[in-house]
């Protein structure tokens, strides 16, 4: 059967004019995209995947992507150890479907120490972990924090990380750390952005 | 390793004295700023946990979960679940390859057969995994399988209340295991009545004699990792990861029940999510293990299993319990007799432990009435001793308040090992082989009250308002440190080969503490070697048995198995470099390094060995342990492999275990609060927390124990609550919106401070830290807020209690 457009069922004699036609004539991709096909930027990397509509984020970058730095804590929206910045916004992942994420630029922890941002070594430096299971939902809240506000005050750190639950106790750290990491980057010293 | 390493290890009785070992120059032993060994790995999301270990095909495995509180299954329909396309294994509780019962508990795992059937057909609580089991491709297929089994079940008069459950009359919370009723004793106790000295005498000798009834409720361990394991049947054996604190007693468990030999068994053993004793300790905490490896075994395939949050919070809870308290005690202070009784939910703990084990206090009774109930059993976390803590602390400031006196001061009149004074005690002191001159409890309590102020602050309770209208409250509590208890670790170290670095090989005993980071930081020391050079990289497989805090132990007896190793290790460094290599080849240049010297003539420092009377003689680790020459392409080695492996075994501290090990060290904890009258909103506005932990290997590790544990123990005395609903016996709050932890507003500062009286029983003369704080500190919130209101509230002190207290409500 020779293929014919879709749109306005002109028939054609190869598939590749068939494909220039539907792209000049009316717009469009020439092959309908599958659904639940989505588009993410994950720490710089272009990825294309196929999901079912009740997956969460964190489920594809956890389990499909291998980026253990995502991590499930409280399993419905409560403690923000699974967080990722998601467009320039920290996102609870746990509590978004990936299928609407669709062309989203995603950055975890591991997006966060690649780029040497100084909060990792200023999170060392300053134990912000015990068992660690909540650390990397820290530095990505604290990330997307610096990110807006690059001179927070103490009490904006506190406020900014109070959606963030640590079992270990280790809140007293964190404002330290993540003054450190600001005034690092403030005087362009241990890392870039 | 010398004479006094070697008894220590082999009679533990040598445990119950002082290290008469330490160093005479410390350097990377309790130096500040050593970078964390776990700390990039956590901060950046690559450390991996159990629940990050995914395998190709791995099945996803879930089992039901009791919807009643008590309730037998009569009949079963899985025929539905086991068709579900996606389905590959279902396993039902009268599947023929379950034994009638077996040891599926993880705590005491090494002890008795018998305990549970691995799937239960009765449901004790609400929450309880139970019945049938669904191996799918998916969770979500399995969750949709376990919604398609048909069960008619045959519900059952329930307990959810200990004096309830003690009445007589009252149903049977569990009439297959516990058929004559519903009393118990508590857990690691042989009676539920334990006398010493003559009470009775006590109180009469009393100037003065008070009494109270007093609660603690329910709270929930809220470890953020969630159960989780993963089982695979390589073929003949099996390969396991465990989330678990006693992974190597796991494993012998694992080989009993599948009847293979241990060495078949691959444990691992990963980073752990916060575990705090609670889920290692939980009554059926090995159920999905056994479970997913029966599936395993059938499937051919590797069997995932996870709880959610919700049947998390339904498993294991601690510290319900009801107390009667009568105290008898002199016009001055001095506690003369306390009779405690409890009433607890299974299962309990000892309640009068610590005035045996820290105060003078001779004449004591303690009466422990435990009920069975249809509730999550209770588990211990973050650490059974808080009844005892609770105890101590409650006396102590009921006394000062009888008294109008400063609670710091009952405390010092109080203060002794074994119902002696302290003032007795310098003889003892020094022949456990610690110095006898200093005293712990008046370092920590004078340090303490400096940092808080107390002297300008303290009041009598209920009597100072601020200008804000809210009532100020100063509290505080005291107690030993825990000075550990039983317990063994070995574990290997070996040199490198190329660069002569140092590598400790254990199996990971993570929980939190930088207890790693410490170890390196001892082997650095004995060894002589830069604390950079020394790496702890875990033998991942649970061979090496390193105490994790399921015991209560982890540096006092790693420290020392580390120690033990290094010392050895050392002393094969010096050895090599005095020896001939090959002696019958000294032509190809296998002449010994220090050719003129004996091992005792040189020494190591910073990874350098060299010559005490001419350091100019000098070579590193590396050039020592090099590759000696080529033979073709290949390395060979010029020195035999460079390993050593140490162990230690604990003999532990608390009652019951021959003796005496009496404590010296103390700790004194000071809270600050305002209560709002208006609202009965509580605000801790500062904590100083004053530990004295002997030495502090790892003095940011230390630190981290103290505000952490402050965290959990502001938390769990002002908030943490596990509620059941009184009709129906399902837990109402089970997740983290229901149950309010902590958050990084909830806490003012919080000052930590470290006294360092090397008066531990571990190296150096440490002491573990992990688990006290977070159990003594509720105590000290509990008279602040007393102190504030001029009544006592229960703890968890929510709103609603402090209103009633106040007649407000
Ligand atoms: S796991 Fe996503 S908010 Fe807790
Ligand atoms: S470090 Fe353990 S939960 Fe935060």
């Amino acid at each position: 059967m020779p293929p014919i457009c879709p749109y306005c069922s002109t028939t054609f004699d190869a598939v590749d004019k068939l494909k220039t036609h539907i792209i000049a004539e009316h717009g469009a991709e020439p092959l309908p995209r599958p659904e639940g096909l989505i588009d993410l930027m994950v720490n710089g990397e272009r990825y294309e995947l196929q999901v079912e509509p009740n997956v969460t984020l964190y489920t594809v970058i956890h389990d499909r992507l291998g980026l253990t730095g995502v991590k499930m804590f409280c399993d419905r929206g409560a403690c923000g150890s699974c967080t990722v910045i998601m467009n320039g916004r920290p996102v609870l992942s746990c509590m978004t479907l990936a299928i609407e994420c669709d062309s989203a630029t995603i950055e975890t922890a591991e997006g966060i120490a690649a780029a040497k941002h100084p909060l990792i070594e200023t999170y060392v430096k300053h134990h912000c972990m015990q068992c660690g299971y909540c650390t990397p939902g820290f530095v990505v809240t604290a990330k997307a924090l610096l990110d807006r506000n690059p001179n927070p005050t103490e009490e904006e750190i506190r406020e900014a990380l109070s959606g963030n639950l640590c079992r270990c106790g280790t809140y007293p750290q964190h404002p330290k750390a993540v003054a450190e990491a600001a005034k690092l980057l403030q005087g362009g010293e241990g890392g870039t952005r | 390793m010398n004479k006094d390493d070697r008894e220590r290890i082999i009679a533990p009785e040598h445990t119950l004295r002082a290290d008469k070992y330490p160093l005479e120059d410390y350097s990377a032993i309790g130096r500040r700023g050593v970078r964390r060994k776990d700390g990039y790995e956590k901060a950046t999301g690559y450390a991996v946990y159990t629940t990050d270990v995914q395998l190709p095909g791995q099945l996803m495995l879930r089992i039901l979960t009791c919807p009643y509180p008590h309730a037998r299954i009569k009949s079963m329909d899985t025929s539905k679940a086991a068709a579900l396309p996606g389905v590959r294994a279902l396993l039902r509780y009268d599947d023929p390859e379950l034994p009638e019962r077996a040891d599926v508990s993880g705590h005491f795992g090494g002890g008795t057969e018998g305990h549970e059937p691995v799937l239960n057909r009765v449901g004790y609580w609400q929450g309880m995994p139970m019945a049938v089991a669904v191996a799918a491709d998916t969770e979500d297929i399995a969750n949709e399988a376990l919604g398609l089994v048909e069960i008619d079940w045959e519900e059952r008069p329930f307990n959810l209340d200990q004096e309830e459950a003690l009445k007589p009359g009252a149903p049977l919370s569990n009439p297959e295991s516990f058929p004559d009723g519903n009393f118990v004793i508590p857990a690691q106790q042989r009676e539920a009545k334990v006398v010493w000295g003559n009470p009775d005498e006590g109180f009469k000798e009393a100037d003065r004699i008070i009494e109270w009834r007093m609660r603690k409720d329910k709270e929930n361990w809220v470890g953020p990792e969630r159960p989780n394991g993963l089982f695979r049947w390589n073929g003949e054996y099996p390969e396991v990861w465990l989330k678990h604190q006693r992974p190597h007693l796991s494993k012998r468990q694992i080989a009993r029940f599948f009847k293979i030999p241990v060495s078949q068994v691959t444990v691992h053993c990963l980073y752990q999510g916060g575990t705090f004793g609670g889920w290692s300790q939980m009554a059926l905490n090995m159920q999905p293990n056994m479970i997913a490896g029966i599936l395993s075994k059938r499937t051919g395939k590797p069997v995932k299993w996870q709880f959610t949050r919700r049947e998390d919070f339904c498993g294991a809870g601690m510290d319900n319990a009801r107390y009667q308290v009568k105290v008898g005690f002199k016009n001055d202070g001095v506690i003369t007799a306390v009779a405690a009784t409890s009433c607890f939910a299974r299962k309990g703990f000892a309640h009068l432990g610590h005035f045996v084990e820290n105060t003078r206090v001779h004449h004591l009774l303690q009466e422990s009435n435990g009920a069975v109930l249809n509730i999550m059993p209770g588990s211990a976390f973050r650490c059974e001793q808080n009844m005892n803590a609770l105890c101590l602390g409650a006396v102590l400031n009921r006394v000062a308040e009888a008294l109008e006196m400063d609670p710091t001061e009952v405390a010092l009149k109080n203060d002794g090992v074994e119902g002696r004074p302290m003032a007795d005690l310098a003889d003892l002191k020094r022949a456990h082989g610690f110095g006898g001159d200093r005293d712990s409890l008046k370092e920590c309590i004078e340090v303490g009250k400096k940092a808080i102020e107390w002297g300008g602050k303290w009041h009598l309770p209920g009597t100072k308002r601020l200008p804000n209208g809210k009532l100020h409250g100063m509290g505080f509590t005291f107690t030993h440190e825990w000075s550990d208890s039983s317990g063994s670790g070995a574990l290997g170290m070996r040199i490198e080969r190329d660069d002569g670095s140092a590598r400790i090989l254990a199996q990971r005993c993570d929980n939190g503490c930088a207890a790693e980071t410490a170890y390196c930081q001892i082997a650095a020391d004995e060894l002589g070697f830069r604390y950079e050079d020394v790496h702890y990289r875990q033998f991942e497989e649970a061979g090496f048995t390193t105490m994790t805090p399921d015991s209560s132990t982890n540096l006092t007896v790693n420290g020392y198995a580390i120690r033990n190793a290094a010392r050895q290790l050392r002393q094969k460094i010096l050895e090599i470099a005095t020896t001939p290599r090959i002696p019958e080849r000294p032509d190809m240049g296998y002449y010994p390094p220090f050719p003129d010297y004996k091992p005792e003539d040189l020494d190591i420092k910073d990874g350098v060995v060299y010559v005490k009377k001419d350091p100019s003689k000098r070579m590193t680790m590396a050039e020592l342990v090099r590759p000696a020459f080529f033979m073709g392409k290949m390395d060979i080695g010029s020195t035999e492999p460079l390993f050593a492996w140490g162990w230690q075994n604990q003999q532990g501290a608390f009652m019951g275990t021959p003796g005496p090990r009496p404590i010296f060290v103390r700790q004194a904890h000071f809270v600050e609060v305002e209560v709002d009258p208006e609202t009965g909103d509580i605000e801790v506005t500062k904590v100083v927390n004053a530990n004295d932990v002997g030495k502090a290997v790892n003095p940011e590790g230390v630190e981290g124990q103290q505000y952490g544990g402050s965290v959990m123990g502001i938390s769990r005395a002002r908030a943490e609550d596990t509620i059941y609903c009184p009709a129906t016996g399902v837990v109402l709050n089970g997740n983290l919106i229901d149950y309010k932890i902590n958050t990084m507003l909830d806490c003012g500062p919080i000052d930590t401070i470290i006294i360092e009286t090397g008066m531990g029983y571990g190296p150096y003369g440490s002491v573990g830290i992990g688990e006290d704080v977070a159990t003594v500190l509720p105590s000290a919130y509990y008279a602040a807020v007393h102190n504030a209101i001029g009544a006592w509230v229960d703890m968890p002190t929510t709103p609603d209690r402090v209103l009633k207290a106040l007649g407000r409500l």
